[in-house]
């Protein structure tokens, strides 16, 4: 049984962690007016903030992010999968790379943020959404390479040998053996890698700002000249929102399957 | 089934050597176990014949074929793991249907032949259910049952019953036996148990630091040993093995032998030996008396030497832990060792 103070903490919590999330939803249905004041709470309801997004072009770009996450988690999962198998079987790069892969998340994405311009100038591709697919995998496919191996890690090597004495050779037993033993992991890469890609900001920014905008720009866009729009922006910020509140909620659950079961008894 | 022949194979891992220059011939039909202490390279050794380790030297033949360079695949193996390695994804059928699926064969065959394994090891209730829902005996009956059905050349057997009870350890011995009778089966089984090796075994291999030791029946190794090692490994509890003076200091005539190996099972109460069959007689300090059942086993100690009697327990009321008793060694019993840890014949 819990005890009432033990609820009481965990409503607080949930309080803590709902607030901004009303405050959005609020806001995104208030006039003008209204939004000069924070503290109201009642107040009548307009839907001209999110015509307003939809006539600028929110669902665009928001199409734009999710055509951009999903080709940078499909090229994640398909090459990460191989590289974290390579490292966990068969110590390619050694110790270095298996540590190491996760140490580009240190360097500052403005580092890198030039030369990929430059790259994307060279080769025409600049404001395209390709140039913001290639800068999202710098950082995305090293998170999930390394986020991996530890699945590779914890599928005991004896499957695939006994797959291999039983008639597959290395990449079938890889394929039907190892694989389906991963699921979890690569679901919840894949939801994890979807999140990194949809909530970028920096490199969509910068390499497609004019006619490619992706989600988190057209939001940034909100902050004109003229002052902050923060009807329209609390709009916006839901259409972002929504959908990787509905991913996380798939990662836990995916995540715990994912790290139980194996019927292996050693 | 088939024969399995092993020319000076050779398995290197940068500077260690952990198969040298073994030379085997695995009778078809038979069961030959490999057995040693952990690390004697019995384990890469049967590795090697399912080609999981690419051999650095010598070749491996199965029937007439040279294997040695081929992929486990196209080997023509089955083999059953330490840890059973069903994959847990997969129905029991699935699993056992898995090998003949790779070999793309009829589906109809596939049905037909799964279903009789799991018949013949009992299994067939338990067809739908996943590897999680059984017990580790039943996990270990469907990796047999995985490999039977593909009615392979040879199978080989990676410590399968090390995981399990002792009790459930004896019965799958006896399963194991009965199966190869009933087909023919080449095995080759890996154990680091003697006892395993013992019972299951046509052919004994004894293996050491990545060499042969010995290769005979189980009869042959208990009787005549071809080393102390071996003579050491073979039997339980432990051959008393004595220095040629303690050997003296018991009666016992080494005969230029550097050490002497006596049976627990030869060194008994002066009661139970006839006095026209002693090869020495001593006095000895009772320490500690173990029962089995038949048996006991009996710490005794001579001076400094610690020896270990094996005593029939209808002797029992003779011996006093705390005691002094007399013993005797039976004659013809005696194994001899030169200065190298060989056997001296004769």
């Amino acid at each position: 049984m819990m005890t009432s103070a033990r609820r009481l903490l965990i409503a607080l919590a949930c309080l803590l962690v709902a607030f901004p999330y009303a405050w959005v939803v609020l806001s995104s249905f208030k006039t003008g007016d209204d939004l000069n004041e924070p503290s109201k709470v009642v107040f009548e309801p307009t839907l001209d903030n999110w015509s307003e997004i939809a006539d600028g072009g929110v669902f665009q770009s928001a199409w734009t992010s999710l055509l951009v996450a999903a080709v940078t988690v499909g090229i994640s999962l398909v090459v990460g999968t191989l590289g974290a198998y390579a490292i966990s079987r068969f110590r390619t790069g050694g110790a270095a790379t298996r540590f190491g892969i996760l140490l580009s998340q240190l360097m500052p994405p403005a580092v890198l943020v030039v030369p990929l311009f430059l790259v994307a100038f060279d080769l025409n591709l600049r404001d395209t959404v390709i140039a913001v697919i290639a800068s999202h995998l710098t950082f995305v496919l090293p998170v999930v390479t390394w986020f991996l191996i530890g699945f590779f890690d914890a599928v005991p090597k004896a499957y695939e040998e006994q797959a291999m004495v039983d008639g597959h050779g290395r990449f079938g037993a890889f394929r039907r053996v190892v694989l389906p033993q991963v699921r979890g992991g690569l679901v919840a890469a894949g939801i994890f890698a979807f999140v990194l890609s949809w909530n970028d900001l920096f490199y969509a920014l910068i390499l497609a700002g004019g006619n490619t905008t992706t989600l988190p720009v057209q939001i940034a866009s909100y902050n004109t000249f003229r002052g902050v729009e923060l009807g329209a922006m609390s709009a916006a910020i839901l259409v972002s929102v929504v959908p990787v509140l509905i991913v996380s909620f798939f990662v836990q659950r995916r995540l715990v399957r994912g790290l139980s079961g194996g019927g292996l008894k050693s | 089934m088939a024969r399995i022949e092993l020319q000076q194979l050779v398995k290197r891992y940068g500077e260690v050597e952990a198969v040298r220059a073994v030379d085997l011939d695995v009778p078809d039909g038979e069961i030959t176990v490999l057995v040693g202490p952990s690390g004697c390279g019995k384990t890469t050794t049967l590795r090697l014949i399912a080609g999981l380790e690419h051999a650095t030297g010598g070749t491996i033949r199965i029937g007439e074929r040279d294997v040695t360079a081929l992929e486990p695949k196209h080997r023509d193996l089955a083999m059953v793991f330490q840890n059973y390695a069903l994959y847990p994804h997969m129905s029991v059928r699935d699993n056992i249907a898995f090998g003949l699926q790779a070999r793309k064969t009829p589906a109809a065959e596939i049905k037909r032949r799964v279903e009789h394994a799991a018949e013949l090891l009992n299994v067939a209730q338990l067809l739908d259910r996943k590897p999680g829902a059984l017990s580790g005996g039943q996990q270990q009956r469907v990796a047999i049952g995985r490999a039977i059905v593909r009615e392979p050349a040879a199978f080989l057997f990676d410590e399968p019953l090390s995981n399990l009870d002792a009790k459930l350890r004896v019965s799958m011995r006896t399963e194991i036996l009965r199966l190869q009778r009933e087909l023919g089966a080449t095995i080759v089984h890996v154990t680091h148990d003697q006892e395993e090796a013992m019972t299951l075994a046509h052919q004994v291999v004894v293996m050491h630091d990545g060499r042969i030791e010995q290769v005979g029946t189980p009869a042959d190794l208990y009787r005549r040993p071809a080393t102390e090692r071996v003579a050491r490994f073979i039997g339980s509890p432990e051959m008393n093995v004595l220095d040629a003076a303690e050997a003296g200091a018991l009666g016992l005539s080494g005969d230029g032998a550097a050490r002497v190996g006596v049976r627990p099972e030869h060194l008994r109460p002066a009661s139970d030996v006839r006095d026209d069959r002693v090869a020495g007689r001593f006095t000895a300090h009772v320490e500690m008396i173990e029962l089995l059942g038949a048996n006991a086993i009996v710490t005794l100690r001579a001076g400094e030497r610690a020896l270990t009697s094996l005593v029939d327990s209808r002797l029992l009321p003779e011996l006093r832990e705390g005691e002094q008793a007399p013993f005797a060694v039976e004659q013809g019993t005696v194994v001899r060792f030169d200065g190298d840890g060989r056997t001296i014949a004769g």
